[in-house]
């Protein structure tokens, strides 16, 4: 339980995380040796229709690399200021929505991350991209990126610059001894399908006599599974994918072979494992560098990165309109401006922030090369996730649902409960908290 | 003739001495508390306008066992920290209060120091302590051969309850301990003398004498912790809602369901429920000890 409560406070502060100055060391490290292959000349048309920006703009988020992003506005726009006010860590979204509830001070734009952008998406807050043009800056996008910004009638309200993909990270040096190879393809390979993934488990189990576990937790798949499977809610009604029943016994089989170390994400115990090679295969998304322990470089190029059994990805950060902003002009030119390839492949070169836009994406695909992963190229053991991931949009429920689930399913994970026993009490759970859904 | 009183002068500047206090209290007491009943009748998520719905969350909270059940693990999370505390408080300031203990300065202040750390801390802390593959306590009990798997601790709703419960314990136990201390101090010296002379032995001293003398502060320290067991909530929410619910407090309830859940409205008619639950315990709770004058 004490699981749970740790994933959910440590997921919902992840933004804050990210953002609170602790800059992935990926990123840092990449940045001198990164080669995105966006030459100046090509990627300066976007944005720079509008010659002559005047005014100021105020952005809330709980990401400090916003602060990075309003620079390279300002120094392309030097009519313009931007005030970045940062939130950081969970209580943000409470902060945000209480001030829009009284309508003063407000920003002009605001960050939503992906655990309660679903709750925002069909409010009365945000403004209409798509009337604004939106559609024409995400026609490039990868599809779930952009798809997660819009509100349940099809609208454009907010805007991602990155996709947060997610995948199995190792230390090169565990892999070769439990695994027999770092390459990140055949680790790929070898964990192709779950099947292969738990007789591997338990092979490295037995091999390093119990010290060793191939995965952190057999909840991992929660998350890699959220993204996988029919949405909670249809029509008002609780929806649960008959994929979470195989998901639920291939958890139990994870357990009881001792294919995972049974801790939670982004728990100390969890980054002690990441770091020292005590579990071989992590799954973590593109932006959680930063529980890399890199004090002096020390991390750099003993880290790869493999694909997972399915694709998956983990956060990220949206950014609307204040709908009554005064600015809605030079806002819109500032969503313009991070959808834009050439900040995309700025951030990729300098944080190793996966673009969101498919095209910026495909054009680093084959030289992108990160000096943190040993000059290995992250691009591509995620493209597969980035091409095929359905286009979802939020809902003010699928998290908090997913959130249900886990608590309830961790226990029964541990406990070995019947899956029609675990399902009985999350539907008592999602009746509680949720009463106006139908859960029969 | 006139009454008596009717002398005393009734100048009405004696209102303007109360009323900063009735001002700041309405503004930041009483208007929120009648903010929250005008929300509990209404339906309101945050993002839209607030929908009259009379008594519907009342309704609601009627019927919602996992409210009753909130209560149930509140009261027992309570009993058990305080039963334990209190002993320990006692214990501990009759030793600390008699003359031939050395350092008790030193005692006295080494016993409250768990009281200043903030609950959150005393949370984590403890959470850490008590995990199941990385925590110490494991760690140690694996290490002198006691167990051979680690125990999961939280995923057992009585350890749960236990490890929330002596967070609360091992936090106030010093505070109370010096309530009773300051207590025993205010007990006159010639009761003891006299029960000396008498020939009375030591056990049948604090039977007679301390503990009927020390009733006032019982009261006081069993009230007061009435009312704080009941609002039991930031340890226990490091500590998270455990194997199926059985250390969600009532106030723990209340966070998720307004602050999580968005769900203003259902919270605001949870903090009523839980201001009647607390009314009515308190209300036993000062029945219990007028009985006994």
């Amino acid at each position: 339980m004490l699981a749970v409560v740790l994933m959910i406070t440590l997921l919902s502060a992840c933004g804050g995380k990210g953002g609170n100055g602790a800059s992935p060391p990926a990123s840092a490290s990449s940045g001198d040796t990164a080669s995105p292959s966006a030459s100046p000349s090509d990627s300066v048309s976007p944005s720079t229709s509008a010659p002559e920006l005047k005014g100021k703009l105020v952005i809330w988020t709980f990401f400090d690399q916003v602060k990075d992003m309003a620079a390279k506005f300002e120094e392309k726009n030097p009519g313009v200021q931007v005030e970045v006010k940062m939130f950081p860590g969970d209580q943000y979204q409470t902060k945000l929505l209480t001030a829009l509830q009284t309508g003063k001070d407000l920003p002009d734009i605001f960050d939503l991350e992906r655990g309660y952008i679903g709750k925002f998406i069909d409010s009365k807050f945000l403004t209409d991209l798509s009337a604004m043009g939106g559609e024409e800056l995400v026609k490039d996008y990868i599809p779930y990126v952009q798809g997660l910004g819009r509100s349940s009638d099809g609208k454009l309200k907010a805007i991602s610059d990155h996709s947060s993909p997610g995948g199995f990270w190792y230390l090169r040096e565990t892999a070769k001894q439990y695994l027999g190879t770092d390459d990140p393809a055949q680790i790929g390979e070898m964990v192709g399908s779950w099947d292969k993934l738990i007789a591997l488990g338990e092979k490295v189990y037995a091999d390093s006599k119990g010290k060793v576990h191939l995965i952190e937790n057999a909840g991992d798949l929660f998350d890699i599974m959220a993204y996988n499977t029919e949405p909670w809610v249809k029509d008002g009604k609780l929806n649960i994918d008959p994929k979470w029943q195989e998901t639920y016994d291939l958890q139990q089989k994870i357990r009881a072979g001792n294919v995972d170390a049974k801790l939670p994400f982004m728990s100390a115990g969890w980054g002690t494992a990441l770091n020292s090679g005590t579990v071989v295969l992590t799954s973590m998304p593109a932006w959680a560098g930063f529980m890399v322990d890199n004090k002096d470089d020390k991390a750099v190029g003993k880290f790869g990165v493999a694909p997972a059994p399915l694709g998956f990805y983990t956060g990220g950060t949206y950014r609307g309109i204040y709908d009554k902003s005064p600015n809605k002009e030079l806002a819109y030119e500032f969503l313009k401006y991070i959808a834009s390839p050439e900040w995309q492949d700025y951030n990729l070169g300098k944080t190793g922030n996966m673009p969101g836009n498919k095209a910026v994406y495909e054009k680093n695909l084959d030289t992108f090369k990160s000096a943190f992963f040993g000059d290995q190229n992250i691009l591509k053991p995620y493209y597969d996730t980035i091409k095929e991931m359905p286009a979802l949009s939020a809902d003010k429920y699928g998290e908090d649902i997913l959130s249900l689930w886990r608590k309830v399913a961790s226990q029964g994970i541990t406990n070995n409960t019947p899956y029609d026993k675990v399902v009985g009490d999350f539907k008592k759970e999602v009746k509680n908290a949720f009463p106006e859904l139908k859960t029969d | 003739m006139r009454p008596v009183h009717s002398k005393i002068d009734k100048s009405f500047y004696g209102y303007f001495f109360i009323a900063p206090f009735f001002i700041g209290f309405a503004v930041v007491g009483l208007a929120p508390i009648l903010y929250t009943f005008y929300l509990s009748l209404t339906k309101w998520d945050g993002f839209s306008d607030p929908v009259y719905v009379g008594a519907a969350n009342y309704t609601r909270l009627l019927h919602d066992s996992f409210f009753y059940q909130t209560i149930g693990s509140t009261l027992v999370i309570w009993v058990m920290s305080i039963v334990p505390q209190l002993i320990l408080a006692l214990a501990l300031a009759l030793i600390l209060n008699e003359r031939f203990v050395k350092g008790k300065h030193f005692f006295r202040a080494i016993f409250y120091f768990p009281h200043i750390v903030t609950p959150v801390t005393l949370g984590v802390l403890f959470s850490l302590m008590f995990d199941w593959q990385t925590g110490s306590i494991n760690k140690m009990l694996e290490s002198i051969g006691l167990i051979h798997d680690p125990i999961n601790w939280f995923n057992n709703p009585w350890w749960s309850r236990i490890i929330v419960a002596s967070v609360i314990c091992w936090q106030y136990f010093g505070f109370n301990m010096i309530v009773f201390i300051a207590g025993l101090q205010s007990i006159s010296s010639e009761v003891y003398e006299a029960a000396a002379v008498d020939g009375a032995t030591k056990g049948t001293i604090i039977r007679k004498i301390t503990l009927p003398l020390l009733r006032p502060v019982f009261l006081f320290t069993f009230i007061t912790s009435v009312i704080g067991g009941l609002q039991l909530f930031d340890a226990p929410l490091m500590l998270g809602d455990g194997p199926g619910n059985s250390t969600r407090t009532m106030i723990m309830y209340l966070y998720e369901t307004a602050f999580k859940n968005f769900d203003y409205s259902y919270g605001s008619a949870i903090a009523y429920g839980i201001f009647i639950v607390v009314m009515f315990f308190t209300a036993i709770t000062a029945r219990a000890s007028r009985l006994k004058d």
